[in-house]
């Protein structure tokens, strides 16, 4: 009967220790452990690196708000709501933005006034400074009752410095420092905008007599809260309370660029650690696959000596939990170490000050390493218990009651699990399932295919590449799997690898270094030429003038517009808020071309049928793509008119429909010539509707135009400003600059990921190269023994290594567009092209990578004496 | 010490079932050494991992130091031999990544008797590689490694000693060193000593030789020279 002290805790855990220390000076756990400890590096360092970066970006992107919840209403809103916040633990403050006059002794300016309340701003800082033009210092709060800060540029117009007393509206003030930036300066439209900006104490409003029932006023609610959740429960309260009529908005929100590009990095986080915890957990199996092929006649012996398959099953147990265990410790201090290291490295490009990482990305990282344990590696070493003892008599025996597929299935479902505890979207969870299973039965069919040939026997030993080939055409199962396992890392990496490159080139694109940062509006014909004139002077690059009218559509083929949807209800709270934030700023009378609708305005407003500001042009303009019908020649007839594709397809407009406006009280018909799609987040004009030449430009229209000013070029606009004093001029370079910084972060962040999965691949390629090193061996051993020569055992293996890599590689390519296809059209919103420098560069890379590991790995083979091997192999 | 009846052996094949064993029996008593001889092929070794507990037969039931093996499941099969049984093996059967010494500890180990390092040390010392305990199987020649697997199989002082073929991969002086070390030590723990073998001088010095053919016991005989003698 059992002897107590064999199956005693104590002697299970003594034996498991001792047998894991033998395995691990043998080699045998080498890489196994190495496979955990990458798993658990790479998710814990990309865990906390997404961590921080993510809470970093949120904070930096609330920066741009001055909070991380705002709220814009035209009158102040509702006292419950801010006592609601503050009840809640929020912080608040509330600014109140009006254009206004400014006076002194010496000059007077249009100026974008701001009041705030004591606590202004709740994120970001303001930074001011007491000479214009100057570095300047941070502060925490904005100017005190009785003071007014200005931007340097008001300085010099107005002729005063700091010190001197000005007059907004009715009361004086004294300037009390000059604004050198402004956490959410580019926040806002026009009545933030049309002019540098003078910031003033909230209790001084009043005295100004400026604000009065029925002025353009913008004001702003500010909140803050450290708990991210809190802020989602509270915007939650204030939809529900007052029934969607106020409304509470984010940085996403707030701005569409930053919105789309934190979007699309988390995207890209998200997919990166997704694949390397794949390609890790692909690493396990392998690893663990050859562990347990190479422990079966370890177990038989164990049996043999009487070891109970229940005692075998606890001491393999023991040996992997304490193999985790291990792995989690010294993968969770790489994982710091590696998120550390590459935030020193990221250092002068990220401006930004990191929040200290939570314990969250440590339990990820421990409970990848064994949830990746438990679907990949445990199921191989529990069907070592099966090992029938009498193996040790005849070697040809092996378990059979666990089929080959078990393990699979195991891996399978940890990794739908995986993939749905990362991503918490059962939708890509199922997409992925679906996409992975249609993929791998596809790789594998292919794979079969080209590996297989009629008419072969034997080894052919005779050359190189007979040889080569069949060693292929032999192990084909084996190789499928290899080939599928070296495709789907080489896939991963292709997909990670072009993805990147496109969304930063994307980047690159959408708001390039010489970005335009200032329009000026509310241009007359006349004035056209001498802006043009003044610029040249200044040596400032003009841009191109668009004419700018408001029409309204009032027909389509003679009936009215029907348009296809009713806007939701979070549409609807948006488009409310955006109406606050339009009607505000549109100021229609003195400036018929919004700066919203020319440059800032979104997707969101889109669809209304509202007034919007038309124009009309020659060329198609830069950024745009003709969808459907053809752009006009250079002499085409008037009367036709271009529509962008996505308020075509919401009007339900066909090319060739005559469409009716009303335009300055007359109507004009004209035909569409096409649909176009507009890039909305290039920060350039855009617009829904372009006429060709001719058709409205007798009705009056203002211009619009661009124009980019360093900082130090911006005293010019005093001058533009003097000589032209009816235009307005929108400054977004703040708001440009924030952007370009966060897109500057996000690109960093991809870059690093990227090179966390590259190396989870590569350790998937070592290990799947290894796991048929033993066969190997064994069959160039005997090759070796029977006179093949070092160097036909070489080149052949660099042939079949070669070979395997060419139709993994070509596969990676073929599955690495079709995911790109998906990835990109579906999940990253952006414009698939093939890139056909891959499908070269796939095959050839597979090839170079595969043979160089597998004949570096399998060089021992003809570097070992043959008998060593054998009778290693016996 | 081991009793056999009836015992049938069939396997499936791919032509049909094949007998390997016909309706055997066979009586061992404890201390005996028996030596089972026979053509490649007329089931010698299914015979010795049928009474060792490392497979089940079709028919007949085996007494195993009292216990019936065909009662009893693969679990219990294992603790009977972890208290009662011990091999040598044709091909050794070390395990590669342990040392000579760890691999005579190993089943000191398993059993969870104390002192496994000093008592495997004793019996490496024993079979004459006292100072090659720390090599590794491949380190050492087959008459080596044999010796090892030797003091293993004494490691746990196993009642019975199974050995397949222990000489079938050494030459005749290896074999010979290895047969005079198994001897030796069977003598002085007074094991039963089951072997299967093809070599006529290791046969004769077991005191019975049971001779196999076609799945059948040919003919019994008492060896000239007794292993107790």
């Amino acid at each position: 009967m059992p002897d107590a002290a064999s199956s005693s805790p104590r002697n299970l855990l003594a034996v498991s220790w001792r047998l894991m220390w033998r395995d691990w000076r043998g080699g045998e756990l080498r890489l196994l452990f190495l496979a955990l400890v990458l798993a658990v590096t790479s998710v814990t360092g990309i865990a906390l690196f997404t961590d921080r970066l993510e809470r970093a970006l949120l904070l930096e992107s609330a920066n741009m708000l001055a909070a991380d919840r705002v709220m814009h209403t035209r009158e102040p809103a509702p006292a419950e709501i801010n006592a609601e916040a503050v009840r809640r633990g929020f912080r608040t403050a509330g600014t109140l933005s009006f254009t206004s006059m400014a006076f002194s002794d010496n000059g007077n300016m249009l100026v974008a006034a701001k009041a705030v309340t004591d606590e202004y701003p709740l994120r970001g800082e303001v930074i001011t400074t007491l000479q214009p033009f100057t570095r300047g210092a941070p502060v925490t709060n904005g100017p005190p009752p009785g003071e007014v800060w200005l931007e340097s540029r008001a300085l010099p117009a107005l002729g005063v410095q700091v010190g001197d007393p000005i007059f907004v509206g009715e009361t004086e003030l004294t300037v009390g420092a000059v604004i050198i930036a402004e956490p959410d300066r580019g926040q806002g439209g026009i009545v933030d905008n049309a002019g540098p900006r003078l910031m003033l104490h909230m209790d001084d409003v009043a005295a100004t007599n400026v604000v009065q029932l029925g002025s353009r006023v913008s004001y702003r609610s500010l909140f803050s809260h450290d708990d991210f959740d809190q802020l989602d429960e509270f915007e939650q309260w204030v939809r529900d309370t007052f029934d969607g009529n106020y409304y509470i908005r984010d940085v996403r929100e707030e701005s569409e660029e930053v919105a789309e590009a934190l979007d699309r990095a988390e995207g890209y986080l998200l997919l990166g650690s997704m694949f390397a915890v794949l390609l890790a957990g692909l690493a396990i199996a392998l690893s663990a696959r050859r562990y347990s092929e190479r422990h079966y006649d370890y177990v038989a012996i164990l049996k043999t000596l009487g070891c109970t398959s229940g005692r075998i099953s606890a001491i393999y147990l023991l040996i992997q939990l304490k193999l985790a265990a291990l792995a989690v410790l010294l993968g969770s201090m790489l994982g710091y170490l590696v998120h550390e290291g590459i935030l020193r490295a990221l250092r002068a490009s990220l401006q930004v000050d990191l929040p200290p990482p939570g314990s969250e990305p440590f339990v990820v990282g421990a409970m990848t390493a064994f949830i990746c344990l438990l679907s990949f590696a445990l199921p191989p070493l529990l069907a070592l218990r099966e090992t029938p003892p009498l193996r040790v008599l005849r070697r040809d025996l092996t378990q059979t009651r666990f089929s080959d597929r078990v393990p699979y299935a195991f891996g399978i479902g940890g990794s739908i699990f995986l993939i749905f505890w990362y991503s918490q979207d059962l939708v890509l969870t199922s997409l992925l399932v679906v996409g992975v299973a249609g993929a791998g039965l596809i790789l594998s069919l292919i794979s079969l295919l080209f590996l297989t040939s009629s008419g072969s026997a034997g080894m052919k030993a005779g050359n190189a590449w007979k040889l080569a080939m069949t060693a292929v055409r032999r192990r084909r199962r084996q190789n499928v799997l290899q080939v599928m396992v070296f495709s789907a890392t080489l896939m991963s990496l292709l997909i990670l690898s072009l993805l990147r490159t496109d969304l930063i080139e994307d980047w690159q694109a959408q708001l390039p270094e010489n970005t335009p940062n200032h329009f000026m509006m509310n241009i007359t014909g006349s004035q056209v030429q001498g802006i043009e004139d003044f610029f040249s002077e200044n040596q400032v690059d003009s841009n191109a003038f668009y004419p700018l009218i408001s029409a309204r559509v009032r027909t389509i083929n003679g009936s009215e517009p029907d348009p296809e949807s009713e806007l939701g209800e979070e549409e609807r709270g948006a488009s409310l808020a955006e109406n606050n934030r339009m009607e505000d700023t549109t100021t229609a009378d003195a400036a018929p071309g919004s700066g919203a609708e020319a440059g800032a305005e979104g997707r969101r407003v889109r669809g209304r049928l509202s007034r919007r500001q038309v124009t009309w042009a020659t060329d198609l303009p830069a950024d745009n793509r003709v969808t459907a019908g053809d752009w006009w020649q250079e002499n085409s007839r008037p009367g036709l008119v271009s529509v962008d594709e996505e308020y075509a397809d919401w009007l339900d407009i066909e090319i060739g429909d005559m469409m009716e406006f009303e335009i300055n009280q007359q109507f004009v018909s004209a035909e569409v010539a096409n649909f176009r799609s507009v890039r909305w987040d290039n920060m350039q004009p855009n617009f829904f509707i372009i006429f060709s030449p001719g058709t409205i430009d007798h009705l009056g229209a203002t211009f619009l135009s661009t124009v980019l000013l360093e900082t130090e070029q911006k005293l010019v606009l005093n001058d533009l400003i003097r000589q032209f004093p009816t235009i307005v001029v929108v400054e977004v370079d703040a708001l440009i600059e924030q952007i370009q910084n966060i897109i500057d972060q996000v690109t960093s962040a991809i870059e690093l990921i990227f090179v966390l999965v590259l190396i989870a691949g590569a350790l998937v390629l070592l290990a799947c190269v290894s796991a048929s090193l033993d066969e190997r061996f064994h069959e160039n051993a005997i090759l070796r023994t029977l006179g093949a020569g070092r160097k036909l055992i070489l080149t052949s293996l660099l042939i079949e290594f070669s070979f395997i890599g060419i139709v993994a590689g070509v596969i990676a390519t073929l599955g690495a567009e079709a995911g790109l296809f998906y990835l990109q059209e579906q999940v990253f919103e952006q414009e698939f092209n093939l890139h056909y420098w891959v499908w070269l560069a796939g095959p050839i890379l597979g090839a170079m990578i595969i043979a160089f590991l597998g004949v570096n790995s399998t060089r021992k083979v003809v570097n070992t004496s043959p008998l060593t091997v054998l009778r290693r192999v016996v | 010490m081991i009793r056999i009846a009836g015992l049938t052996k069939r396997v499936a094949t791919s032509e049909g079932e094949l007998t390997i064993l016909n309706d055997v029996g066979l009586y061992i008593e404890t201390g005996e050494s028996v030596a089972i001889v026979g053509a490649s092929g007329s089931g010698k070794s299914t015979l010795l991992g049928l009474m060792a507990g490392l497979d089940t037969a079709t028919a007949g039931d085996i007494w195993l130091d009292g216990h019936k093996l065909s009662a009893m499941d693969e679990e219990q099969r294992a603790l009977l031999r972890a208290r009662t049984v011990g091999f040598v093996f044709q091909t050794f059967q070390l395990l590669p990544s342990l040392t000579a010494l760890e691999n005579v500890m190993l089943p000191i180990e398993l059993k969870g008797d104390p002192g496994a390092s000093a008592k495997a040390r004793e019996l490496i010392g024993r079979v004459g590689l006292a100072d090659r305990w720390h090599h590794y199987p491949s380190q050492l020649s087959g008459g080596e490694q044999q010796r090892v697997a030797i003091a293993r199989a004494f490691a746990t002082r196993a009642r019975v000693l199974f050995a397949d073929e222990p000489t079938g991969n050494l030459d005749t002086a290896t074999g010979g060193k290895v047969i005079d070390v198994l001897f030796g030590l069977n003598r002085e723990f007074d094991t039963t000593l089951v072997l299967v073998t093809h070599d006529e001088r290791l046969a004769r010095k077991c005191g019975r030789i049971v001779k196999l053919a076609a799945g059948e016991i040919e003919s019994e005989e008492t060896a000239a020279v007794a292993a107790h003698a």
